[in-house]
This record gives C-alpha cells, structure tokens and sequence, in this order.
C-alpha cells in the first residue's frame, strides 16, 4: 500500500564518484554482492573496503595501509570509523551497502564527522525490516516487518508509516487505535 | 539580487588607504536607521558619471549589525569603464548616492567545522565582515590572503584588529593552493574572493583534491546578467535597453514602469508578463516546462531574452 | 493591543477558552473565497493586513498570558518539545533579538527592551519578567536564548539552517502544533519534512516555496495561513500526544459541533536572520469555535461552502473524517447561499 509520502530515500548500486580523491567502502557482510555494486564500480575500483565478519576473532589489520578490514559488528565498525574520520581530510567519499538501518547508521556517523551529503553514497539492499521510533513513547523498535506492531517500549499498536528520520535513522510509529482504543486492524507482512 | 527600493546614502568619509585603495564611509541620507545587513553582504551603489550611470557592487567592511553607517573599500580599476574612477576621483564628502539594500549569496556556513578563507587583492572586503563574527562565536578559521608585495603593509593594516595566528598574507601571486587545501580536515568550508585568475584557481586546485561543490563558496555578488537587448513595449512602442548587468525588471523599473515584483528571484510569479515577439531565455523557476517552450510569458526578474527584440505586453 | 489578558484559560481537561467580541472580529480567517486548495500564498509581512491579527510583527492577544503558561506546562512534561541543534546558537541569538525589538516595538505598554553595548534589558510586564544579561552569553540567561525567548511568545518556532541550496529545520520550540512532530522532523530537509502533506507534492507547491524561501531577504520577511480543525480548544495536539487527544475526535455530536469544533489557522511568518542566514519560521496558531465564526455571517457561508467541497484526501489529512458530515450539516443552517465578498475580512464591525 503506498501511502504517498513523497521524499523517501532512494537508492541505486553503488559508483565511485570520479570527482572524490579517495574512497572508502563499508558493507554489512563479509562479502559484497557484486550486484550491489555498479558494474563499472567493482570492489576493487575503491581505495579501501570494511566488511563486517559478524564473528568475535575478526581483528582490523594492523597495517594503516592494508586496503581491506573486516570487524566484528556494526558497532565495532563505527566506533573504527569515527575514529578514522576524526584524522581524515577533504576529498574523501563515504559509501556503505546493506540493509538500510546500517547504511544510515554509517550516514549518522560521516555527518556527525563533518561529511556532507554529496560526500556519501548508500544503497540499501536485502531485508527491508524496518527500525520503528514510536512517536509517543521514544522508544525506537528494531526488525519490524509488519505494518502494525506493538511498541517494545509502552505497548501502543503502532502503525508503521513511510515517513523516515534520517538522523534518527528510523520511520514514524503512531497509534493506530489512538481515536478508538481497541479497534485494531490486521497487521500485514510488508517488510521483510 | 536586488529589492527595487533603493536607499540613499551620503557620504561622511573619505580615507585614502593606499594610491588605488579608498575606504568610504556612508550614513542615510534621509536620516532612517540603514536597512539591516549581515556577514558578507554587499550593496549595489549607482555612481554618476559622464557616460551616464554605473552600478557596482561592494562588500560591506564594516560591522554588520550597524545600522547608522556602511563602509566600503574601492579599488580604482586602471582600465575600468568608469565605476571605480569615478568613485576615486569624482566623490565628495556630503555626496549622495543610492545604493540597493545589503543582499547576499556568500554566506557563513553554519555546520561548517571549520572555515578557509582564500582571497586576493580587494577580495578581503567580505571577509572583513566574516572575521569579526567567526572570532566571535570562537570558530576554527585559516585565512590566506595574496597581495601585491607594494601593498603587504596596508593590507596588514586592514587585518590588524582581526588578527588571529591562523590567518598569513602572502606577498605575491597565489602559489601553494593545494599545500594549502591538502590535509583540511572534514567539514572544512572554503570561501574564496578576489581577482578572477585566483577565483579560478582556488576553485580548480579544490577540484582537483576532491572538495564537493557544497563545501565550495565564491562571492560573485549574485551576478546576474547576460548579452545585452532592446525590450520594446507594445502599448506605447517605447523601446529600452536592457544592460549586461541589469536584468529586465530592473529595466523596466528604472525607466519608470509600474511592474509588479516580489520574490525578485524567479519562484512567485508575481511579475508574469506577456511576450508578444522574441524569444525569451528563461532563468525562473516559475513556468512550467510547457509554458516556457510555448515562449508568451516571462518573469522578468532573472530572465532575458535570446532575440536580439523581445515585445511583452506593457 | 489587547486591553486585558485572560489569566485562567486552560487548553486542557475541563477547557477554559473563549474568544471576545473584539477576538473574534480580529481573528485570521484563512478563506479568501469559498473554496480550497493548496497554493504557495505567500504575501509580505508587513504591519496591517485583513483583520487585527495581521497588525503586529508577532501578535500579542488577550489569551497570551494563559498560552505562555500552557506552553510552560507543555514543556514540564516534554522538554523535547524544544530542540535546537548545536550548529544553530547564532540563530538562537537572532531570534531573541528579532523577538524582543518586535515585541518591545509593537506593544511598548507591554515590553521594554534597553540595550547598553551588550548588558541588555528586557521587562515583560504581563509575565512579570525583568531580566538584565549579556548579549551572546548563553550563561548569562536562565534558558538557552532561543528557548527563553519563545517561552514568552505565542506560537510555534523553527530554525532552519540554509545550505545545499535547500533548507533543514534544524531546531525549534513546537508545543502548539497541529499534528507534526519536532523529534521527528528535526533534521529533515524541506521536503523530507514535508514528505507527508498529499496532493501538493505533484503540484510542485514546495518545489517552488523552497526556491522562493531560499531567496527571502533580511527585513523582507513574509507571511501565508494555513488551517486544520481541531475538536476543543486543544492548542496541544502533539503525535506525542495523540492517545490522548484522539480520542476526542470521536466526542462531537450535532449538539455540540458549535461549541466544541474549533477551526484551527495558522498565521505563519517567514523571517530572514542576520547573523545565521537561518530562516525562522513562526506558526502563529489560532482558535475559534464554529459558533463563534458563524457570528460572522461572511464567514459561516463561506466555510460552510470550503468543507462541503474540500478535496477527500485533504480532508483525511486535515483529520477531519470523523465529524466531517457534521460540520457541514451545522453551518449549513447559515449558509443562505447569498455571495460573498472576496478576501477575507469579516465585513461587519459588529456580531450577530
């Protein structure tokens, strides 16, 4: 069902930006689909590649110059990118490919880093579970793949709207039976 | 961009700061407070001449927020058509001119991490009203200023109650750009004025390093124009000429024509106005695409025309 | 300027709310004719216009004390009802002194504002405040200027910063909004905020209001209306507060409709600040019962006409379905299908 809202983020595979001076690529799993990627724009046309092991021996390669890393998880990840941008200077390109809850998370720590949007890229791909923030009680719900769902923080039947918070990195969650409390549709399963 | 009103302004002071530099100070003419103005501003002030009128732009120096004075720094142009040589040679004290109200395009970046100014020559004038609000608000600020070595003392001059150990002019051409711009760190925000040539470069070297559009600030002073053309107004087949520097609205008004006008930037569509022959060159963001093929209207506010004629309906 | 404020209005709960005679001739009916769609109805903002509310740079009225204390309570309970990201303290700074100087300058029985270099100032006699600080030192004052300032001013603010050739609302005060959240929407950019309004996207309404903000120039500030209906004089109507308030909806009756719908207009106000280039965009909300606009007859028709007509989904998105048919029934009564004028004055000094 396409409620209309205008000004949802769009994606596309993924290209250099020829214009950039260096290129840093983050994905959410160890391996990149090469269908995530423009054809002209393989893995290996970028300067540097972070991949994400999702086991607990991953280790980033001592050597500054190696041009691959793999980390444990996300949150391993970003505290490393922080950290990276924190030393990096003008010219360089963000890119992050997996679902769209990890590419903002990476978009969230390259602007809070000073990054602009024309220096970053996303595409999202895979499971379009969504994170949810419920607008009464702030609680943010992770992997909702339904269009109505209970809010894990003040239990509200939230109805999932297409409205997305970049900088909270979330869609719009707001009581569906706030008029009449209890009359509850059907929840559908859209977001898988 | 200009408002249509013009304010005028008489000149308090005269100070000579070097054989091709002068520092005019002006008050208003009819006693009101000065329109607001704010970093980076400039105003558009009509000089008289002998060859008729000229309208330069020049950046406001001074504090921004004062509203009993504007001062602005000339530079007499040796090959200039008129402008700067009449303001070096032809002012008085006691003088007055109109001038447009303060607009700006070249503006302090509010999520900026930090802020590079690059400039040359009589390109320091905006960033005369930057430095004093960036110190202000305590930001982290590189400047580089390229002067000619014979001018080195009056620029430092300029500089000395902005001072900070960031900021370096260098006598000479600009050389060392990139050694500048490399190793900036993310969120920088450049901002560059001066002579073409230099505009031009930095821009380029930027480029060249990988610095996005965005991150890029050049005060071109809202320039606007383009080739000449004659306007003929169809009820009274009066004709006027339509100046590189003027556009079409500003023509209309300065010989007298009530036009309607707002936004005087292309979006409201409150000039709309027929054209009854010539072919428009539109620059609005108003008519449709439709519309704009079909060639019979125009916004004159920031559109011209193709045709050596256009005919509208006034 | 209002000859007395009401003290004990209550936006809340048992609902204390009434418009005078004088409040309702000055009201800001929104309809210029007796039908509606969206339109980028941007005009100048200058001293004057249709009716009263139109007078002043930002309007006091007799409800102001009673709104400032609401806003206070709104906030007790919210504090994340006022938000200003940290790139945005020039414009907090702007703002109080656009504020101020406006307010001190339109009401100088009211507000008084003097200034000493940077030691400024400023006495506001109806909320019995008399605070002396220092221009430019957040510390100098009891909230974040942005913050203290629109504590002592009707209606919702945002800051938005221009850059990118677009616009992000990047900070705001927003207690009195119909039905968009400030939590949420910080950040966004124009259309991202924007994203859930129907229809006027394909009309490239905020294709051409984006261009025509991003050209606004300092001391050019302009003004548009916008409008909703809300049931009881809610000034409140949060998402966040939406389980509460929603139930409400379903409370009118045609009993009742007159008293408790309430047309809802925004006066929005568009300013340019100096300091920040950041556009401060004021939505000045005001409440009016059906039984009060149809005392003005210009007024009863007219809207009676705009709701039997309006577009379905702008009725959805208004929130309007519920009571809908009811509000139309009602007016209907005053609705003798005589013309009415154009614009929106009241044409009448008197009510019936």
């Amino acid at each position: 069902m396409d409620q209309g809202i205008k000004s949802r983020p769009k994606y596309e595979k993924l290209r250099r930006d020829a214009a950039g001076r260096f290129h840093l690529l983050l994905a959410d799993q160890a391996v990149i689909p090469p269908d995530t990627l423009d054809h002209d724009s393989p893995v290996g046309a970028f300067d540097e590649c972070w991949t994400i092991e999702r086991h607990s021996k991953a280790i980033p390669e001592a050597d500054p110059n190696a041009r691959t890393h793999g980390f444990r998880s996300q949150e391993h990840m970003l505290i490393a990118l922080r950290h990276r941008l924190a030393r990096e200077h003008m010219g360089l390109r963000l890119y992050a490919v997996g679902t769209e809850p990890f590419v903002w998370a990476v978009h969230g720590v390259g602007d809070e880093q000073g990054l602009g949007h024309s220096e970053m890229r996303l595409n999202a791909t895979g499971s379009t579970a969504r994170r949810v923030y419920c607008n009464h009680c702030r609680t943010i719900s992770a992997g909702v793949t339904t269009s109505i769902f209970q809010c894990t923080g003040c239990n509200a039947s939230l109805f999932v709207r297409d409205h997305f918070s970049r900088r909270l990195n979330a869609f719009a969650g707001i009581q569906i039976d706030a008029e009449v409390p209890g009359d509850v549709p059907p929840a559908e399963e859209l977001y898988l | 961009m200009t408002l249509g009103r013009d304010i005028p302004l008489r000149i308090r002071a005269i100070e000579a700061l070097s054989p091709s530099l002068k520092r005019i100070a002006f008050v208003a003419a009819d006693g009101n407070p000065l329109p607001g103005s704010r970093p980076g501003a400039h105003i558009a002030l009509t000089v008289p001449g002998i060859d008729g009128a000229h309208r330069n732009s020049y950046s406001l120096v001074g504090a921004h927020q004062d509203r009993t004075t504007y001062e602005v720094i000339v530079r007499r142009v040796a090959q200039s058509r008129g402008g700067s040589a009449q303001v070096h040679e032809a002012l008085r004290v006691g003088d007055v001119l109109s001038a447009s109200p303060p607009t700006s395009q070249f503006n302090l970046q509010n999520k900026a991490k930090k802020h590079l100014l690059i400039g040359g020559g009589i390109g320091i004038t905006p960033f005369l009203s930057f430095l004093p609000v960036l110190r202000e608000r305590n930001l982290a600020v590189e400047m580089h200023h390229f002067v000619r070595p014979d001018e080195v003392t009056v620029f430092e001059r300029l500089l000395l109650p902005h001072r900070m150990p960031t900021m370096r002019i260098h006598a000479g051409r600009a050389v060392g750009i990139e050694d500048i711009l490399k190793g900036q760190p993310l969120g920088t925000h450049l901002y560059i004025c001066g002579p073409v040539g230099l505009m031009q470069d930095v821009e380029a070297a930027a480029y060249r390093l990988g610095w996005p559009t965005s991150n890029i600030h050049q005060e071109s002073f809202g320039a606007s124009g383009g080739r000449p053309f004659i306007v003929e107004l169809a009820r009274s087949g009066r004709k006027l000429q339509v100046g590189e520097n003027q556009s079409l609205l500003e023509a209309l008004e300065a010989a007298g024509l009530p036009v309607r006008s707002m936004c005087r930037g292309g979006a409201c569509g409150e000039c709309l106005t027929q054209v009854l022959a010539g072919e428009p060159e539109h620059r609005d963001h108003f008519l449709t695409a439709a519309e704009k093929s079909n060639g019979d209207r125009i916004m004159p506010c920031v559109s011209r025309s193709i045709s050596p004629l256009l005919t509208i309906d006034i | 300027m209002p000859a007395t404020f009401k003290t004990d209005e209550t936006f809340r709960g048992a609902f204390n709310y009434r418009n005078s005679d004088e409040a309702i001739l000055r009201f800001p009916f929104p309809f210029t004719e007796d039908s509606y769609m969206y339109s980028v109805n941007i005009e100048p903002h200058v001293r004057g216009g249709p009716t009263g509310a139109f007078q002043a740079v930002f309007d006091v009225d007799e409800h102001y004390v009673s709104e400032c204390r609401e806003r206070a309570l709104v906030l007790s309970q919210d504090p994340n009802r006022c938000i200003v990201l940290p790139h945005m303290l020039a414009a907090e700074w702007d703002t109080l002194e656009l504020i101020m100087e406006s307010l001190a300058a339109d009401y100088p029985d009211h507000f008084s504002l003097t200034r000493d270099g940077l030691q400024w100032r400023w006495i506001n006699r109806p909320l019995g405040i008399d605070d002396t600080f220092v221009f430019g030192d957040p510390s100098s004052l009891p909230f974040p200027p942005f913050e203290y300032i629109t504590r002592q001013a009707q209606g919702d603010f945002t800051l938005q910063d221009q850059r990118e050739d677009n616009l992000f609302v990047d900070g705001g005060m927003v207690t009195t909004q119909a039905d968009w959240s400030l939590e949420f929407d910080v950040g966004m950019s124009f259309h991202e905020w924007h994203g859930p309004v129907p229809v006027a996207h394909d009309l490239g309404v905020f294709d051409r209001a984006l261009q025509f903000l991003l050209r606004i120039q300092h001391d050019h500030p302009v003004r548009r209306l916008n409008w909703t209906m809300t049931v009881n004089p809610r000034l409140d109507t949060s998402p966040e507060n939406y389980p509460i308030w929603g139930p409400d909806r379903t409370t009118i009756t045609p009993e009742n409709v007159g008293e408790k719908l309430h047309l809802r207009v925004e006066l929005q106000t568009l300013f340019r600040l100096p300091r920040s280039n950041a556009i401060l965009f004021g939505v000045r909300a005001y409440l009016a019962s059906l039984n009060e606009l149809v005392r003005v007859p210009k007024w009863g028709r007219r809207l009676h006409r705009v709701l039997r007509d309006i577009h379905p989904s702008l009725a959805e998105y208004k929130g309007l379905p519920r009571y809908h048919q009811c509000a139309v029934n009602f007016l209907s009564e005053y609705d003798d299908g005589a013309v009415t004028s154009m614009g929106i004055a009241p044409d009448t000094n008197t009510l019936s």
